[in-house]
């Protein structure tokens, strides 16, 4: 109103500007270029960290690495032109997908197990595998957003606010009973996200933590009773997940496989200091010291390699994408997808804290791989396809348009 | 500098890009409402009422809060970690990828005063290999073939755990040279087998000194310990688990001469230990060489003589001979020129660690306790060799004068009837001076001394000061370890040493004087002791020092000294006040007496040498067991050099066994063999 009140003159010239910011734009209006900017960033900032890798360590395949970036892009190029908003009415569908997707590894002729981990499956013949739990996670976001977009953005009544608690529950336990405390807690976290958008009042959330940490202890209490007892094969909690959460609170207290992972990452983040030591020099991922250097542990490599400036960028790329990908919710009109969009957030926020604060000792040691930089195809191919759902959301924000 | 300027930096950056994230919340919340404004998208597209699109606004600000918190948070953690403690990183960075692993550096040799090697070192080719080596089974089995070991002893030796994880670990030691190149040969067979030139301990000469020499073996826990608490004192050695260090002798007490400085290379490793590459190193510096006051054909003569001696008394009837000790002393500067102990020891027995079998028996009283060198940690009687300083003692304090004359019956009741005592001749000397007591060791000259000093009452321990003033009762400070102290016994001593007695018992009577005055009893002395005496008698009271070092060969190769025993000159243990040149002329006309006059067997054993020769002898008696046999001597006696000790424990009498020990080393100085055979058992 005020700029239309500016007088003719401007108003002309307006026109003319807007008619080649449209043309300019036409691609921007499509594509977010926050998201894209970052997501390409990211996945430069991947390759050059997964090459560097891949000389010295074996397991790292800078050739499957691009080959995973492929794929994910195609992906996400695809479904960057589908409108996803019918799936708002699909919940029943997706959960069923869902539970599918996450007890797809115990379906004989398809499970295949990597590290000692069942949870990855191989498709016959083509030899490829995969973690069906991370698809899981994209799916069990857009179950919970399809049902709390039902409520109007405003939740009534402690009912349906427990309704959706419950409807959560339901893939979070079945991604534990696979035995996957990490990812449960990616799911738990996300879903918790798009829950509290969709209208939770704020005093049921509050309760709903305070219950949560009352059921932790009291499980974490039970199963130091029950190890007592029992042997180790009955207990609720794996002792090495029970090992990590002692070592979390206390680096140094022993000299245990998590110990050592946990002391060799803090001192591979230390030593990077300011610039780094540059690619290649780093002496703790590349000879060995550093575990895991191309996957759980890659955000310690970036750390030794190229310092509180690598690191600090990274994280900038990563709250680039966040906060666009936030501003993308923001304009969307559809409730559904904006939930979605939310709890994509939700799922970085999770992946990208848990892991980077367990690299630096914020967090304790869990196994979730960082979005777009640990080396496996699995991460890199949904977390391209959030990109994809992210961008489709932007690409039809508007019924109007 | 550089680093806090680095740190402000940073913490500039990471407050603008908090400010940053703040304007940014801000712009959105005000882009919002400006694409309202201009009316491209409706305000809330939901439903009626407009309070879910204000809804939102707060829950996207909660989030975006989140977010902004979430970074802010792991940025905060970076910039502590990378910022303020990266040096500590940085160093615990260092020490995860170095390991450094030290060699070996050789011991010094122990040569004798003429430059003849006695401890040398011997190169001994070793077979080692990095621990990873045992994951190679083919390779294990194949170099177990190639030295004849069981494989399970090779695979052992390779994952030893006593040596650090980075060391080359030993396999095996003393390997052929043969089997040696033919490992070189096929080095493409034995990859990560390297052989190393080490040295051991070897002694040319065998048990030849070996009490002086001592040994080396493995640095024991205690003396590790005892190394932690003296804490880092400049100068010394660090020792560590496995080091040799000498135990003993010369090799523990000149240690820090002859240990070397060991080499450190520091090694790069992976996480796994394997190691990568060399990151420096130091080389190892070897020991000095020193120089010891011995000769060695002194020495030889003095453990060939005291052997002699031994196998005399054997034949003599004493079966329980074996036991004993001789030296030969420079009394001009206390070189010590041989020192015999018998029985001996082989230093080999220590390279490479002793068996407990062998070690109990080295310490057994059954075996004779060869590791005690009885030269200077045998405690003996000093039988009647002391009765030169009690001659002195009577002149000096008027107890006896030189005309003074005392008749010998062969019993002597200079105390009374019950308290009578025997000479040791039991038919009697005859009447006696003191120069002829002296000569014929008459015990009944020296009761009456004892007695009178007893009952003198200004000075009733006259005999034990002139005793102490010779450095009785104290150690001579020679420079090998565990030298004994002796006793010279007066009324305190016998006092507080018989606690359990009652008054009576141990009060101090003139038994125990007429009992110490020819040194018999409770006093006790060391064969070093009573040479050093017979030093100083030689020498017009002074004393050196008895030493065994000579000097410590400079490194440069050219066998020059690099220090000296106290710079070269003899050290001055003590100058025994002499009352009267007459008195000390008397003792040593008695000295001479000895040799020449009391006895033409003894006589003859010396008439054959070029020079004259002073001396006494020695008869201890002890309970149950045979006589311990002494003879100490001098010579030249108009210009001393030499003086030569010899005891025998229950080798019969002074004058019969001991003689032949002290003889036979006079004999290897002047090069004149000793050709009587007669003795006269009777003379003591």
């Amino acid at each position: 109103m005020a700029l239309a009140a500016t007088g003719s003159s401007a108003g002309s010239l307006k026109r003319v500007n807007k008619k080649i910011s449209t043309s300019r734009s036409s691609f921007r209006q499509s594509m977010n270029l926050g998201v894209l900017v970052a997501w390409i960033g990211l996945l430069a900032y991947g390759s050059i960290i997964i090459w560097s890798a891949s000389q010295s360590i074996a397991d790292a395949s800078f050739p499957r690495h691009l080959l995973g970036i492929g794929l994910g892009s195609a992906l996400m190029l695809m479904v960057w032109r589908i409108d996803l908003r019918n799936l708002a009415n699909l919940s029943t569908v997706l959960l069923v997908t869902d539970i599918v997707l996450i007890f797809l590894p115990y379906v004989p002729g398809l499970s295949w197990s990597a590290q000692g981990m069942t949870g990855w499956i191989r498709f016959p013949i083509i030899n490829l595998t995969f973690q069906p739990v991370e698809l899981a996670k994209l799916v069990t976001i857009a179950f919970i957003a399809s049902l709390g977009a039902q409520y109007n953005g405003r939740i009534d009544t402690v009912r349906d606010y427990i309704k959706l608690c419950a409807m959560l529950f339901i893939p979070f336990a079945a991604v534990l009973i696979q035995g996957d405390l990490g990812s449960g807690l990616v799911v738990f976290f996300s879903g918790a996200v798009v829950i509290m958008m969709s209208g939770a009042r704020k005093e049921w959330v509050l309760s709903t933590i305070a219950i949560v940490v009352g059921l932790v202890s009291l499980v974490l209490a039970t199963d130091s009773i029950i190890d007592s007892i029992f042997t180790d094969d009955n207990s609720l909690i794996k002792d090495y997940q029970m090992n990590r959460l002692l070592v979390f609170i206390d680096p140094t207290s022993d000299t245990s496989d998590a110990a050592y992972n946990l002391q060799q990452s803090l001192i591979a983040v230390g030593s990077g200091g300011f610039f780094g030591k540059g690619l290649g020099n780093a002496t703790q991922s590349t000879s060995g010291f550093l575990p895991e250097a191309h996957t759980d542990f890659v955000f310690a490599f970036v750390c030794e390699t190229f310092g509180f400036v690598g690191a600090v960028v990274l994280l900038g790329l990563f709250a680039l994408l966040m906060l666009s990908t936030v501003r993308v919710a923001i304009k969307q009109d559809s409730l559904f997808l904006k939930l979605v969009a939310v709890g994509i957030v939700g799922m970085w926020m999770f992946q990208i804290f848990e892991n980077v604060g367990m690299c630096i000792g914020l967090m304790p040691i869990t196994g979730i791989p960082l979005p777009f930089i640990s080396f496996g195809s699995s991460s890199m191919l949904i977390q391209c396809l959030a990109i994809g759902v992210v961008q489709s959301i932007w690409r039809h924000r508007s019924k109007a348009a | 500098m550089d680093a806090q300027l680095v740190v402000v930096v940073a913490g500039v950056i990471l407050v603008a890009a908090i400010i940053g994230s703040l304007v940014f919340l801000r712009g959105y919340s005000g882009r919002f409402t400006y694409d309202t404004k201009n009316g491209t998208t409706p305000k809330a597209s939901e439903g009626e009422g407009n309070t879910p699109g204000v809804a939102f606004k707060g829950r996207f600000t909660l989030l975006t809060v989140g977010i902004g918190a979430m970074f802010t948070a792991l940025v905060t953690k970076l910039w502590s970690m990378q910022m303020v403690s990266s040096d500590y990183y940085e160093n615990l960075a260092q020490t995860n990828q170095t390991r450094t692993v030290t060699t070996a550096a050789p011991r010094g040799r122990i040569l004798d005063r003429n430059g003849v090697a006695l401890v040398t070192n011997r190169a001994s080719l070793a077979v080692t290999g990095y621990r990873d080596l045992a994951d190679d089974t083919l390779l294990v089995r194949h170099l177990a073939n190639v030295l004849g070991m069981p494989y399970v002893a090779v695979l052992r030796n390779i994952q030893d755990n006593t040596e650090g994880a980075q060391a080359r670990h030993t396999i095996a030691t003393d390997v052929r040279r043969s089997t040696v190149a033919y490992i070189q040969e096929h080095a493409g067979e034995f990859n990560g087998v390297t052989v190393d030139e080490r040295t051991e301990r070897q002694y040319p000469y065998g048990t030849t000194a070996c009490h002086v020499l001592g040994y080396t073996s493995t640095i024991t826990q205690e003396q590790l310990d005892a190394q932690s608490e003296d804490g880092d004192s400049a100068g010394t050695i660090d020792y560590q688990s496995g080091d040799v260090v000498g135990q003993a002798g010369v090799e523990s007490r000149y240690e820090r001469l002859l240990q070397g400085i060991r080499g450190e290379q520091t090694v790069t490793v992976d996480a796994q230990g394997n190691v990568l590459g060399q990151a420096g190193s130091v080389p190892a510096s070897p020991g000095s060489d020193i120089k010891l006051t011995l000769d060695l054909t002194i020495q030889q003569a003095c453990e060939t003589g005291l052997q002699h001696a031994i196998d005399t008394a054997k034949n003599a009837g004493y079966e329980n001979a074996g036991n004993g000790a001789c030296l030969c002393l420079d009394c001009t500067n206390g070189e010590i020129l041989g020192m015999a102990s018998a029985p001996t020891f082989d230093p080999s027995v220590f390279v490479g660690g002793v068996s407990s079998d062998v070690w109990s028996q080295l310490n057994s009283e059954d075996g004779g306790r060869p590791l005690l060198n009885r030269a200077i940690g045998g405690q003996y009687m000093s039988a009647s060799t002391i009765k030169s300083l009690s001659a002195l003692a009577g002149l000096e304090y008027g107890t006896y004068t030189s005309t003074q004359t005392t008749v010998c019956t062969g019993y002597w009741t200079g105390n009374g009837e019950a308290w009578g005592k025997r000479c040791w001749l039991h038919s009697g000397h005859g009447t006696m001076t003191l120069q002829s007591g002296i000569a014929h060791s008459c015990d009944p000259v020296f009761y009456d001394i004892g007695n009178a000093f007893y009952y003198d009452e200004e000075n009733p321990e006259g005999l034990q000061e002139m005793f102490r003033r010779w450095g009785l009762g104290s150690k001579t400070g020679v420079d090998l370890p565990s030298e004994g102290e002796g006793r010279v016994p007066d009324a305190a001593w016998k006092e507080s040493y018989f606690k359990d007695w009652s008054d009576a018992d141990r009060t101090w009577n003139p038994g125990d004087m007429t009992n110490i005055v020819i040194g018999q009893g409770d006093i006790l002395v060391t064969p070093l002791q009573m040479a050093t005496v017979y030093a100083g008698i030689a020498m017009g009271g002074v004393e050196y020092t008895p030493h065994v070092f000579l000097s410590a060969v400079a490194r440069d190769g050219e066998g020059g000294d690099a220090y000296r025993y106290n710079d070269g000159k003899p050290r001055e243990r003590l100058t025994a006040a002499i009352h009267s040149q007459d008195d000390l002329q008397l003792v040593k006309n008695g000295l001479h007496d000895v040799i020449y006059v009391a006895e033409p067997a003894t006589a003859a054993h010396f008439n054959t040498l070029p020079v004259e020769v002073a001396g006494k002898s020695g008869t201890g008696e002890k309970t149950n067991e045979d006589e311990y046999a002494w003879f100490i001597a001098y010579a030249p006696a108009d210009d001393p050099k030499y003086v030569v000790a010899a005891v025998l424990e229950q080798g019969g009498g002074g004058s019969s066994t001991a003689l032949i020990a002290v003889r036979d080393v006079l004999g290897a100085i002047y090069g004149v063999e000793d050709t009587a055979t007669g003795y006269d058992s009777s003379v003591r």
